[in-house]
This record gives C-alpha cells, sequence and structure tokens, in this order.
C-alpha cells in the first residue's frame, strides 16, 4: 500500500495552487463556522441588554458570516477545479500507461475491471486530496463544538454522543435491509433488459409480422416485480431517512430542555442557550467528518488499484526503420507459454497458411510474429530487423493485423480503417476497403466513409471486412489474418482470397485457417500440434498425412 | 419533452393531494420552531416557570414526530408518482429500440441497452428529487411566512426581502448554471464511453501500433471533461453567494434589528425564535433548493432528452388492405440508408407472377436483404412503387405475407406460443407443419409442445427451424425466406425450402447456398451493378457472377457446408 500513498501525495502536489485555496479556505471558514453561535449567541444578550458594545458585536457578527460566505465560495471552486485537474491528470497517466502496456493488461486484469479502475477508481483517488484537506478542516468545526458544549455542560454533551451512536446504528440497519431488496430489483430488471435483447434479436421477423405492441408487453413482463421492489427499496429508504432525520432536531430539544432549566436558575443567558443549541446540532455532524475519513479509506484503496495498473511495464521501441526488402520473416528459437520452439523462415511474398486443433497455438504464432506479444525467449525478424529494434511508425507501416472478431476503434468508418495513420489519404482506405470487400457496403452506409461508427450498427462479416481493410492499410510487408475471414459467406470469402492472392501478392501474408481451401491455396503450411510446429512443408505434401487431413475434419459438425 | 412529466403527475391526482397533506406534516416544524422556542423562553424558563417552557419544548418535539411520520409517507407518495413515470420512459425506451432496430434490420449491442436503462434510472431518482425538493421549498416557505406572522409579523420585513433577493439571483444564475453543468455530465459520459471503448479494443490499438494516437484523442476529451468541471465548480461558487444573501442576510438584519423590534414588545425568546426560523428552515431549504434544481433538474433534463431523442421514428403504421393474390411488382425502385449514402437497389423493375418460386443470389452486403425488407413494407423505397397483390407494400396487411430472417426469433415462453406466434392455429395444424419443415425431433427432444424455450436453449439450427414451422403455419401466401435455412445441413435445408415450395403461393429466398437457387424457378442475381432475372442455364449465360458461383461450387466440398 505505501506506493498507493506516494500515489495519493502526488495527486496533492497535482492539485497545485487549487489544494492550497482550498486547504486555507476550509480551516478559515471551519473557525468561523465554530465561532459563529458563540459571537450571535453574545450579541443576543448584548442587544437584548441594549450594551453600548452591541453595536461592535453585530460588527463582529457580519465580518465572521462574510469570511464564512467567502470561504465557502473560494473552496467550493478550489474543491471543484482542483479535483478536476487532479483526475485528468490521473486519468491522462493511467491512459497512455494501458495503451503502452497494450493488450497484456487484459490478460492481467479483466475487460470490465480495467474499465473501473480508469474509470472510477481513477476519479475516486482524484479525490483523494480534496477529501483530506475537507475532511481535516471539518473536524474544527465539530470537535470544537462538542468541547464548547462540554463548556457549557457535561450532560449536554453526552446526549449527543448517544444520540450519534443511535443514528450510526440505524444506518447501519438500513444498509443490511437494501442488499437483499436490491438483489431481487436487479433480477427484474435484468429479466427486462434480456427479453428486449431477445426481441431486438427477432427485429425484423417483428417489424414484418407487425407485432411491435404485442412484443412491449412481452418484454415488460417483470415491469409488476420490478415495481414491487422498487416500493420496497423506497419503505426501507422512507424509513431509515426518516429515523436518522428526526433524532438530530430531537437532541437538539433535548439540549434547550437542559439548557432551559440552566436559564431558569439563572446560570445561562438566553444568548449562552441558543449557542448551546447550535453546538448540539453542529456537533452531530460529526458522522459527516467521519465519512471523510471513509471517503479518505476509499480513495486510498482506488490509489492502490491504479497503481497496480501503472505497475504493469509498458512496451518500448526501438528508432529503426526497414530498409527495402521484400518482407522476409524470421523466426529463431521463438518459444512462449504454451508455443514451443519455433525455428521458421517465411521467404518474402509468400502466403503461409498456419493450421492445427484448437489449442495449437494457432493465435499465439500470430501474435508472435507481427510484435502484438513479445516472445520470452528469441527473435522474430522482418527482413532482417528484430522487431523490437523498430520504430512504432515502422511497425505500423510494415505489419498489418486481421483478426476473427475486430474490434473496431475511431469516430468514423474512416477512422477505424486508418487507425493509427498519420493522415491516410482517403484513396488509400478506399483501396483497401475495395481489397476487403467492404468498399460497398461502407459507400451504402448513411454517410459513406464518414459515417460514425455508433451509427453504423455491422454484421460479425462486415466487421470482419473492415477488420480486413483496416489490416490491409497498415501491413504493407507482412499481413497477418488470424481465422480473419470466418464470418463471410462464401462469395465474399473468394473475393477476398482473389485479392490476396492479387493485388496483395507482393506482401508476405500468414493465414490462420480453417478451411481446406485456404491451406490448398498457400505456398506452404504451418502445421502446429500441441504448440509445436509439426511441419512446415506444402499443402499437397502434408495432404498424405492421415494426421494432417485430420485437422480440418474436426471443425466439420 | 416534459409530456412525460406532466403525464405523471396528471396520472393519479390522489396521490398529489395524499403529497400535499404530507407535506404540511412533513413542514410542521418549519411552522412551529420559532414560536415554540420563543414562547418556551419568554413564558416559560426566562419567566421562571420551567413547567411552561417544557410543554413548549414538547409540542417542539412532537412536531419533529409528526414531521418524521410526514416525511416518510411524502417518500411513499413521490414514489408512487415516480415509479409509474419510469414505467412510462422504460415503455418508451422499449418501443422505440424495438423501432429503430426493426428499421435498420440489426440491434443494437446489449451495451446499448443497459445504457439506456441506466438513464431511465438516473431520470427518474432526478425526477424524485426535484418533486422533493421543490415541494419541501414551497411548504417551508410558507410554513414560515406563517410562523413568522404569529411570532411578530414585523420581522417580515427584515427576513423577506433578502430572502427573495436571494432567490432571484439563484433562478437568474440557474440558466448558466444548468448549462454548465449539462456539458461537464455530457463530457464525463463521452470520456467514459472513450474509456470503455479503448479499453474494449486495445489489441487492436496494439496491433495498428496506435498507442499514442489513441492515447491523445482519448486525452483531449479528458482535457475537455477537467475544463468542463472547472468552469462549472465557478459557476458553483457564485452559487453560494445567492444563498449567503438569502440565508445570512436576514440573520444580520434581524439580528440589527432587534432594538427595534424589542421596542415593539418582543422578548429575548421572540428574538431567538426568528432567527431559529431562518438557520433551521428558510436557509436549508433555500440551501436544498439550490442543490436539487441546479443538479437533479439539469440531470432529468439531460437523461430526458437521451431517451426522448427526437429521432426517433414513428411507430410503424401496420397496413390492413388485403392483397388481391401474391404476385409481386416492383417500378423503377430505388432505396438508400440516407440523403448521402449510395442507393441500395437503384430502378429496379421486377415482376413476380403469383405463384413463382425465386432464388436471389449475390455476395452479402449488395441489397438482398434490403430488397426483402422492400417486399415486405417494413423499409419504403426512395422512390417507385412496391406492389404486393395490387396492394402498395407499405399497407398490405401484414397477416398476408411472412418474413423469416437468418436470425429465428424465439422468445421466453413456451413451444406452442412460439409456433402460433403469428396464427392461431389447430393442434392437428402444428404437426403437420412440424413434419412439413422436420421439426419433430426438436418437438420429442424438448418433450412436447409445452415445454419453455429461449433462445439460448436451442441450437441456430433449431431456432431456424422453430422460424420456419411457425411461419408455415400462417395463412400467408407470399413467404420470403431471408437466408432462414442458413444454420440448417443442406438435406435439412432442402427439406424446409420443399415444403414451402409445395405450399400455396409465392416464394421469395434468398439464397444462403447456390442450392437453394437450383430448387427455384427462376433466379435473381445481384452483383452490385445489374440485377438479372431468369432461369438456371440462361443466368449461367448471362451472368458472369453466377457462371462463376457455379463454376466453383463443389457439392462434394464439405467447407460449403460451413459457412
Amino acid at each position: 500500500m505505501r506506493t498507493a500513498d506516494r500515489l495519493v501525495l502526488q495527486t496533492v502536489r497535482r492539485g497545485g495552487p487549487w489544494l492550497g485555496v482550498l486547504a486555507l479556505t476550509s480551516v478559515a471558514g471551519s473557525v468561523a463556522e465554530l465561532a459563529l453561535p458563540a459571537v450571535l449567541g453574545r450579541t443576543v444578550d448584548s442587544l437584548v441588554a441594549a450594551e453600548p458594545a452591541s453595536g461592535a458585536w453585530l460588527g463582529v457578527c457580519a465580518a465572521i458570516v462574510v469570511v464564512a460566505v467567502v470561504c465557502d465560495t473560494l473552496g467550493v471552486w478550489g474543491a471543484g477545479a482542483g479535483g478536476a485537474q487532479v483526475s485528468a491528470w490521473l486519468r491522462h497517466r493511467i491512459l497512455r500507461h494501458v495503451l503502452g502496456v497494450g493488450p497484456a493488461m487484459t490478460r492481467r486484469f479483466p475487460e470490465g475491471d480495467l474499465v473501473t479502475r480508469i474509470g472510477v477508481n481513477a476519479e475516486e483517488a482524484g479525490r483523494a486530496p480534496e477529501a483530506i484537506v475537507t475532511g481535516a478542516a471539518l473536524v474544527i468545526p465539530t470537535a470544537g463544538s462538542i468541547v464548547a458544549l462540554s463548556l457549557i455542560d457535561f450532560w449536554l454533551t453526552l446526549t449527543l454522543v448517544a444520540g450519534l451512536t443511535l443514528i450510526a446504528l440505524v444506518l447501519r440497519a438500513f444498509f443490511h435491509a437494501t442488499t437483499s431488496i436490491a438483489g431481487g430489483y436487479q433480477e427484474a430488471q435484468g429479466d427486462i433488459a434480456a427479453r428486449l435483447v431477445d426481441a431486438l434479436a427477432g427485429a425484423r421477423t417483428i417489424a414484418a409480422a407487425g407485432t411491435a405492441a404485442q412484443e412491449k408487453s412481452r418484454v415488460l413482463t417483470a415491469l409488476p416485480r420490478l415495481r414491487a421492489h422498487a416500493m420496497d427499496m423506497w419503505r426501507a429508504n422512507a424509513r431509515a431517512g426518516v429515523q436518522a432525520g428526526a433524532v438530530v432536531p430531537l437532541l437538539e430539544v433535548a439540549v434547550l430542555g437542559v439548557g432551559g432549566l440552566r436559564l431558569a436558575a439563572g446560570d445561562l443567558t438566553v444568548g449562552e442557550l441558543y449557542s448551546a443549541a447550535r453546538y448540539a446540532v453542529l456537533g452531530a455532524g460529526l458522522g459527516a467528518a467521519l465519512s471523510y475519513v471513509n471517503r479518505l479509506t476509499r480513495a486510498r484503496a482506488a490509489a492502490g488499484r491504479v497503481v497496480e495498473l501503472i505497475g504493469e511495464s509498458p512496451r518500448t521501441y526501438g528508432g529503426q526503420s526497414l530498409g527495402p526488402g521484400p518482407g522476409t520473416l524470421e523466426l529463431r528459437g521463438v518459444a512462449a507459454d504454451g508455443l514451443g520452439d519455433v525455428d521458421l523462415v517465411v521467404p518474402g511474398g509468400c502466403a503461409v497458411a498456419v493450421v492445427g486443433r484448437s489449442g495449437s497455438g494457432k493465435s499465439l504464432l500470430a501474435a508472435l510474429a507481427g510484435r502484438l506479444v513479445d516472445p520470452p525467449r528469441g527473435t522474430v525478424r522482418l527482413d532482417g530487423v528484430p522487431l523490437p529494434a523498430l520504430s512504432p511508425e515502422a511497425l505500423r507501416r510494415a505489419v498489418g493485423y486481421a483478426f476473427e472478431r475486430p474490434v473496431l476503434v475511431g469516430d468514423t468508418v474512416a477512422d477505424a480503417i486508418g487507425l493509427g495513420l498519420d493522415r491516410p489519404a482517403p484513396e488509400a482506405v478506399r483501396a483497401a476497403a475495395r481489397a476487403a470487400c467492404a468498399d460497398t457496403f461502407v459507400r451504402r452506409l448513411p454517410l459513406g466513409y464518414d459515417t460514425p461508427l455508433e451509427e453504423a450498427p455491422m454484421s460479425g462479416g462486415e466487421r470482419q471486412r473492415i477488420g480486413l481493410a483496416r489490416a490491409f492499410a497498415h501491413g504493407e510487408r507482412l499481413l497477418i489474418l488470424d481465422d480473419a475471414t470466418s464470418s463471410l459467406d462464401t462469395v465474399t470469402e473468394r473475393q477476398v482470397s482473389g485479392a490476396l492472392a492479387g493485388e496483395l501478392r507482393g506482401r508476405t501474408r500468414l493465414i490462420v485457417a480453417h478451411r481446406v481451401a485456404t491451406a490448398a491455396a498457400a505456398d506452404r503450411v504451418i502445421w502446429l500440434d500441441g504448440g509445436r510446429v509439426r511441419a512446415y512443408d506444402r499443402h499437397r505434401v502434408l495432404w498424405d498425412d492421415p494426421g494432417y487431413r485430420a485437422v480440418f475434419q474436426v471443425d466439420a459438425p | 419533452m416534459n409530456r412525460p412529466i406532466r403525464r405523471a403527475l396528471r396520472r393519479d391526482p390522489y396521490q398529489l393531494i395524499r403529497l400535499g397533506v404530507w407535506s404540511v406534516a412533513e413542514t410542521a416544524p418549519a411552522l412551529i420552531i420559532g414560536l415554540a422556542i420563543a414562547r418556551a423562553i419568554d413564558e416559560g424558563f426566562a419567566a421562571g416557570r420551567p413547567g411552561t417552557g417544557f410543554a413548549w419544548l414538547a409540542v417542539l418535539a412532537g412536531a419533529w414526530l409528526v414531521a418524521a411520520a410526514g416525511a416518510r409517507q411524502v417518500v411513499l407518495a413521490v414514489a408512487s408518482i415516480v415509479e409509474p413515470f419510469r414505467e412510462d420512459l422504460l415503455g418508451h425506451v422499449v418501443e422505440s429500440t424495438l423501432n429503430r432496430s426493426a428499421v435498420s434490420g440489426r440491434g443494437p449491442d446489449t451495451a446499448a441497452v443497459a445504457r439506456s436503462n441506466l438513464q431511465v434510472e438516473l431520470a427518474r431518482d432526478a425526477f424524485a428529487s426535484v418533486i422533493t425538493v421543490v415541494r419541501s421549498f414551497v411548504f417551508t416557505v410558507v410554513s414560515v411566512v406563517l410562523g413568522l406572522t404569529a411570532l411578530i409579523p414585523q420581522v417580515l420585513v427584515l427576513v423577506l426581502p433578502p430572502f427573495v433577493v436571494g432567490l432571484g439571483l439563484f433562478l437568474l444564475s440557474l440558466p448558466a448554471l444548468a448549462r454548465r453543468q449539462r456539458a461537464f455530465l455530457l463530457a464525463d459520459e463521452r470520456t467514459a464511453q472513450a474509456v470503455t471503448a479503448v479499453t474494449g479494443g486495445l489489441r487492436d490499438i496494439a496491433a495498428c501500433v496506435a498507442g499514442d494516437r489513441v492515447a491523445a484523442r482519448v486525452g483531449r476529451q479528458v482535457t475537455e471533461q477537467a475544463g468542463a468541471g472547472r468552469s462549472l465548480a465557478r459557476v458553483t461558487a457564485l452559487r453560494t453567494l445567492s444563498l449567503a444573501v438569502g440565508g445570512w442576510l436576514p440573520v444580520l438584519l434581524v439580528l440589527a434589528g432587534t432594538p427595534w423590534l424589542l421596542r415593539q414588545g418582543a422578548g429575548a425568546g421572540v428574538i431567538l425564535g426568528a432567527l431559529a426560523y431562518i438557520t433551521q428552515s428558510l436557509a436549508p431549504a433555500l440551501g436544498n433548493l439550490v442543490e436539487g434544481l441546479g443538479i437533479s433538474g439539469v440531470r432529468l433534463r439531460v437523461s430526458l432528452g437521451r431517451i426522448l431523442r427526437s429521432d426517433d421514428p414513428a411507430r410503424p403504421a401496420a397496413g390492413r388492405d388485403a392483397a388481391r393474390d401474391a404476385g409481386v411488382r416492383l417500378r423503377g425502385v430505388t432505396f438508400a440508408y440516407g440523403p448521402h449514402a449510395e442507393p441500395v437497389i437503384s430502378d429496379l423493375d421486377l415482376s413476380v407472377p403469383d405463384g413463382d418460386h425465386i432464388a436471389v443470389v449475390g455476395p452479402s452486403g449488395i441489397g438482398k436483404s434490403t430488397l426483402a425488407a422492400l417486399v415486405t413494407g417494413v423499409l419504403r423505397p426512395d422512390a417507385g412503387r412496391i406492389l404486393v397483390g395490387g396492394v402498395p407494400a407499405d399497407r398490405l396487411d401484414p397477416a398476408h405475407r411472412v418474413l423469416i430472417p437468418q436470425e429465428a426469433y424465439v422468445f421466453r415462453g413456451s413451444l406452442m406460443e412460439n409456433l402460433t406466434y403469428l396464427a392461431p392455429a389447430s393442434r392437428d395444424a402444428v404437426e403437420e407443419a412440424v413434419t412439413a419443415v422436420g421439426l419433430t425431433a426438436v418437438v420429442e427432444r424438448l418433450g412436447g409442445y409445452s415445454a419453455e424455450i429461449r433462445s439460448g436453449l436451442l441450437s441456430p439450427g433449431e431456432r431456424q427451424l422453430v422460424a420456419l414451422a411457425r411461419a408455415y403455419l400462417t395463412p400467408a401466401r407470399l413467404v420470403i425466406l431471408d437466408e432462414a435455412t442458413c444454420h440448417l445441413d443442406p438435406v435439412a435445408e432442402a427439406r424446409a425450402e420443399e415444403a414451402f415450395a409445395r405450399r400455396d403461393g409465392t416464394l421469395l429466398v434468398i439464397a444462403h447456398r447456390l442450392t437453394s437457387a437450383l430448387r427455384a424457378r427462376r433466379i435473381l442475381v445481384m452483383d452490385g451493378t445489374s440485377v438479372r432475372l431468369g432461369g438456371h442455364a440462361e443466368m449461367l449465360a448471362a451472368s458472369p457472377l453466377y457462371a462463376d458461383l457455379v463454376g466453383h461450387w463443389n457439392p462434394t466440398d464439405t467447407q460449403e457446408l460451413v459457412p
């Protein structure tokens, strides 16, 4: 946790002058807040007694009110602006880091967890400085009030503490109750969402049959259940809120009663009675001060989760560029978890199929060949240059990856295809899309290539074609297709294969495939079996081996 | 946009009355507090009559207890108003998502559904908070004014003017505050979405070595959000000033006016009472109003704006016209998915006589499903006419035609409910349809027609068989199979398709495999530049794409079976 504390300290430093403003105004404001009841009480006494000093007391009151208001205003500004600054700094840092580490991150943290860490946890950690300052400053009026109250009458303090304990117990009971109610509530919500997703899958059936109204009531079957659970939650909420809300005023009434007796006895002035009542209310705010401790604990835990992200080391790049070359891919003594010693050369411009049963390491080999993953042992060279020595720019232009389920990143369809490229020419983007048989359907989108991705819902096959186009736009020397045509229909697949064998022929192609036809069309085949290269030869030669033929039969149903 | 709010408030007047009555109870302390404190001191403790003092304090404590009971009922009344409001919104979300995906032909992803559900939750909570705060403010102000009047009416001169000025200042700053709050909420949502997108795409970003650029792009959003946060903080800080004027200035004025009030016959207790009214009731109510309207009000507007998007497609009006027969005629039909998009279908003429059997062939994305959607009237052409049995396709009674898309729709319910979804049918008719399309084995496996099924319980092929049997059961004479058999093996596909070919009426098959074309009477080939219709031999000669497909199609190649 020590590194988490260091991160919290860094956030405090990053808050800059805002945090200073916040600290100063919080302390000054707290002192003013603590002083106000006493001064107000004294002023009332002085006014009632018509003392000559009453004017001065009134002035002091006004001054303290002005200080409190100014501090409050600046404090709100400082907390908001400082918080925004710190959160932004943290987010920038985490984002750069996570993107620098790359997919290795998702191997260690599940995707949902990662989103939480970058989003919610970063924000919580960003609130640490505010929690420290405000929490510390809040102790002044609350603890001070209790001291002030004790000075007036010790029994009042005891009454207060008893009341606070009562509030804590009530709140605890509330939290127990809500979790079980929330479970049923979320279940009903989940039922509605699941039915809606079902109905959306059948949207065309429903539209053609004109049964939308019927579907609406089917999806909302759980609505009565949802309402019942929701009302339970409201009831629990009402009970707890009401109990907690009544305690403080009743405490104040008790303080007024005890104080009233002392007043009748002449031990207390009217103004002091007023002060006592206000201090009781302020002192009851101790719970709020304690909640800041809680917030700080949360911020610290959040910082810990953020630090774990930053602990991963980002991958590094060299500065070399590629000289002229055909795109010869060379794997020397490459080994990784799940893949044994791989030693082979793919001659430049060749098409090589990678085949094997599922789990034999095909995707891992594909990942290693283009530096999606660095091998723990061995080296991968492209035209003689080890991949880690290449500059990001060189690697980006040399290697293109296409996946079975590509995730499209970017604002528009054109952005998604030219991801990472430096202002790609529209013509190049279009040529890549044409080769991937994506041009026709992209041009038919509402805004063509400029259609925002979120407004271009795509089928699996269409997304695969955009993914292929992206690979074609990048990999000028080496294309790595990891099962990237599995969702294409026969006609389209034939057209993509045609492009691979035609206009993209000059590039080295590594194609992970399940179909016999793909292996047969490749120049050579890498046959993987149990994480080892079983053979590296022509399809025709391998076909005689029944073990090789069996690889393709597994996939048939 | 305010329609759901108005509906929610008008739905059940009883709840509004209940809310009003319990609000009076809830604000009882605001009416009584100053008076009780003043009397307890002036007539009780300070007058040496502690009994009277305690009696007044007991009244005050009683008022707090009444308030507690009232607060509870108020929460429940608010809940009874906002829960129907939520149901209204949820219904709207369901309806508009269904309509939207009917038009686009594809459903949004699960994440989008989750996002709109979240917006509904947020809107409900914000609405509840706005009702609570505004109502509490009104009742409290009225109570305090009544209380002060009972205590000593002169004090109103000192309290009300600064309070009204403070309230006015807040209301003046509200539009600017709402703008900033809205900008901040939107920036926050955009950043969250960008972060989610980046996290999901780490592999792909690394594969394109695009980390730096993506970091810069998302970084701009983060910076923008921080800027929105800073300017929100600035306006929020100014807002606290209006609270100071409305909440603190009355306190100072009452103190300054104390000598005058004492001359008017007020005791020390009356001064304390007046201060109690201001600090315990009036100022907190103003503070809550400022918070509630400034944050929840804006949240409500933003969420409602999200839910009630202006581009919601109108609910397609169900056609009611009966068709003369099941012939289909297209005249000069052109269709594009947007004014700037290239047309998917342009100037298409097509004549399918009643009883014909046509297969549509072409690469995916070429517009085959669009053609199916046009013929079923789900999409309307930009130009030209589509007639089914002499009736425009979009005015045809849906009972006259049936479309089975690739993604078979199976919902949670019994198998029988699923089969008779489109038209009621007798047990015998169901048996016949099940046998005809080849669903018998599945019915047996599931254990009969009363078996509860849902999408995940059946394989894609079994789901398609259910959808096929369901379509077979309808009286519709125009049947459109849009790759409706793609998950079946060739034998099962042939059986199902032949069942429909034997059935009375017109059959339009969008072919997934070429075998479907060989079974059809005529073949429609779409290759992106032209559309041709003819028999098998005719198309072999006329369409290079078709010839190419047939030439490379090898019935013994098992790969063809596994798309």
